[in-house]
């Protein structure tokens, strides 16, 4: 007998339909054969699931079975067709009673276990939005329009709602999807239970994504490092308006630390964010177990032993890379100039279009990559260029050496660059003694007083950024967009009228130092923020003087 | 042990043999075995010459008989097949007979798969 179970297979971010056919002969030698373009771990669920379901008290039966994944040309792999094919054979052996319409609505996802358990599968948030585009009901996922949705569901038009079958531990990921019927799946034996109508798994509820806590845990707070108020106010800039920023400084003064302190500053993601950058961690297999959306910004690290394929995702079945993983967050690259340059090259077109195009043979996928990306160097190889009592070792060729490993186009994308110099010792010894800073006195906006420099603690210092964001949001309503440095040139024009006096500033600045057009444009970028951080309305003099005091290099 | 399983395996033969024969095939060899291993029975069907592979198993414990059968073994009996057929073109065809045997070595079940190719 011949049963038809729906799928989906996850081509980048967007999830297609597949049909997994399966035939179950009377006629024929017995023997299990997959086609439809399966890769290795696709052919090796011929084990998975015959194992499992022996194991589940259910018989594998011992006839000629055919399994085809349709279509025939869109390559398939992983283990998440182990579920949907095991349904199938149970269903065309009459170990589920098939006259149900549901074997034929639902969709199957998962990899099995041997045990016959279900593991969690990567992607699984992709199949509820997949089941939500093809829900007739089709509610929006915002906010605004939830009485709508609460109607549907209310109205409980079972059979309407899309249904899915997944692992349990990657349930929730697919819960904040709302106007379908996630049911989560422990085994294969409670499935079976299930559409015989023997026990029932109970659907999840749908997870509203505004009201997910975020997680407070911050891992250095601004007020831990010591001075360095320019590299903070710096920082606070690159948070607001998502610019990019470059510490210069010898080692030791804190650019690793000041960067860490970066997630902390940051405002929480938005839900439409939180649902981009979790589509993302989906795909990667990122999400922990039962985790149903990621509430934090993104703060990546690679070392700079990364890869291109590393930085910007590849293989044959490309998954996204750091820059993707990055998205709407922090891409940190310590030690920049340790970097391979065709690995800080590759940052050049994400930088530009905030996303990656990656082409290979079998698939051509497009990841989002719109991220803010903050590096630390060493003035020069010793370190010691320009500190004020130690002496640099470093020839000049040397140095020029190290400084043309970041090639001018990336430094030109940097709106931000920064002295992280040497720290006065006194500023040092004054640490106050108090408990170290947590979330609980973050909330609080506690400053922090005492030597450590005049600077806001991370509470205060996020406040000041949300407040810099909302004006920003305000502002992009309509364009699709949330922050300044994301502008195209024509938002630019029509956002950032500059006065007079301002203009003349600017003027004068691209003329001496005979900046790019580029960088003409990020400049009014930077002094945009640094007026929405100010509360101001307009641009003026004094802000575009500060955004041109963070264009000169180190 | 090996023994034994020779045993399982000869009375196989036997039963599949008689099988076989009761369907109106006649049995012209048993056991060709040249150098690259054995044919288990080669038979006469209706125009059409059979070579036979005979899995047999008692109790179904260490799985069914049909999973003996790999793909390598059929790629053996191929090669035999042309060696007996020396060139001759005969329509012929490798069927597949599995037995199960109970603790007494009698039948419990039997199956024939034809054109297992």
């Amino acid at each position: 007998m011949l049963v038809k179970v729906r799928s989906v297979a996850n081509v980048g971010l967007v999830a297609l339909p597949v049909t997994v056919e399966v035939d179950v002969a009377e006629q024929g030698f017995p023997g299990f054969t997959i086609v439809g373009l399966a890769g290795k771990a696709v052919e090796e669920a011929r084990e998975r699931v015959k194992t499992a379901i022996n194991n589940s008290g259910m018989d594998f039966p011992p006839k000629k079975i055919t399994v085809n994944l349709a279509p025939a040309d869109l390559p398939k792999d992983g283990g998440a067709y182990d579920l949907p094919m095991a349904v199938g054979i149970l269903a065309a052996s009459g170990q589920i009673q098939d006259s149900r319409f549901m074997i034929h609505d639902s969709i199957y996802y998962g990899e099995l276990s041997l045990d016959g358990d279900l593991r969690a599968t990567k992607g699984v948030l992709l199949v509820g939005l997949f089941a939500r585009s093809i829900s007739p009901s089709n509610p929006p996922l915002t906010a605004e329009t939830r009485a709508e949705g609460e109607k549907v569901r209310g109205g409980n038009l079972k059979g309407v709602l899309p249904e899915i079958f997944v692992p349990i531990e990657s349930a929730n990921e697919a819960a904040v999807v709302e106007g379908i019927s996630v049911f989560p799946v422990r085994n294969l034996k409670e499935l079976v239970d299930h559409l015989n109508e023997v026990s029932v798994i109970k659907s999840l509820g749908y997870l509203v994504i505004e009201d997910l806590v975020e997680d407070e845990r911050v891992e250095y707070d601004l007020a831990e490092v010591a001075g360095q108020e320019q590299a903070k106010r710096a920082l606070t800039i690159a948070a607001a308006g998502g610019h990019n920023l470059v510490m210069w400084g010898p080692p030791g003064t804190g650019k690793t630390m000041l960067a860490r302190a970066m997630p902390g500053i940051l405002p929480p993601l938005l839900p439409a964010e939180a649902l981009e950058v979790t589509r993302v961690y989906s795909v990667a297999g990122l999400l922990q177990p039962g985790e149903s959306l990621v509430r934090r910004r993104p703060f990546r690290s690679p070392h700079h032993g990364v890869s291109a394929a590393g930085m910007i995702g590849g293989g044959s079945n490309p998954l996204p890379g750091e820059v993707s993983l990055a998205h709407l967050g922090v891409l940190f690259l310590d030690e920049m100039a340790e970097f391979p340059r065709s690995v800080l090259e590759g940052l050049r077109q994400p930088m530009e279009d905030g996303q990656v195009q990656i082409v290979r043979a079998a698939a051509h996928v497009s990841y989002p990559a719109s991220f803010t990306l903050v590096a630390a160097v060493n003035p020069c190889p010793c370190g010691f260029l320009g500190h004020p009592r130690r002496e640099c070792r470093c020839s000049e060729l040397a140095i020029r050496k190290y400084r043309g490993r970041m090639s001018g186009p990336i430094l030109d994308r940097i709106d931000l660059h920064v002295q992280v110099p040497a720290v006065e010792v006194e500023k040092l010894s004054n640490a106050p003694s108090g408990p170290p800073v947590t979330a609980k006195t973050r909330a609080g906006g506690e400053k922090v007083r005492g030597g450590r420099g005049s600077y806001d603690g991370s509470g205060d210092v996020r406040k000041k950024v949300i407040a810099a964001r909302k004006i920003q949001e305000g502002r992009f309503k309509s364009d699709g967009i949330f922050i300044n440095s994301q502008m195209k040139n024509r938002q630019v024009r029509k956002y950032c009228p500059l006065n007079g006096e301002t203009e003349r500033i600017l003027r004068l600045a691209v003329e001496k130092w005979d900046l790019s057009a580029r960088a003409y444009f990020k400049l009014i970028k930077v002094a945009r923020t640094i007026a929405d951080l100010g509360g101001e309305k307009d641009i003026l003099p004094v802000h575009m003087a500060e955004a041109l005091q963070y264009r000169q290099m180190g | 042990m090996k023994v034994l399983n020779r045993e399982v395996g000869r009375k196989g033969e036997e039963i599949a043999a008689e099988y076989l024969a009761a369907k109106g095939y006649e049995v012209i060899l048993r056991n060709y075995s040249t150098r690259f291993g054995e044919i288990d029975l080669i038979c006469r069907g209706k125009d059409i010459l059979v070579f036979v592979e005979v899995k047999a198993k008692k109790g179904l414990k260490f799985g069914r008989p049909e999973e003996m059968f790999t793909r390598y073994k059929l790629e053996k009996v191929k090669r035999m097949a042309t060696v007996y057929l020396e060139g001759r073109d005969v329509p012929c065809r490798i069927d597949m007979v599995a037995v199960v045997l109970d603790e007494f070595n009698r039948p419990v079940e039997i199956k024939h798969y034809q054109n297992v190719t």
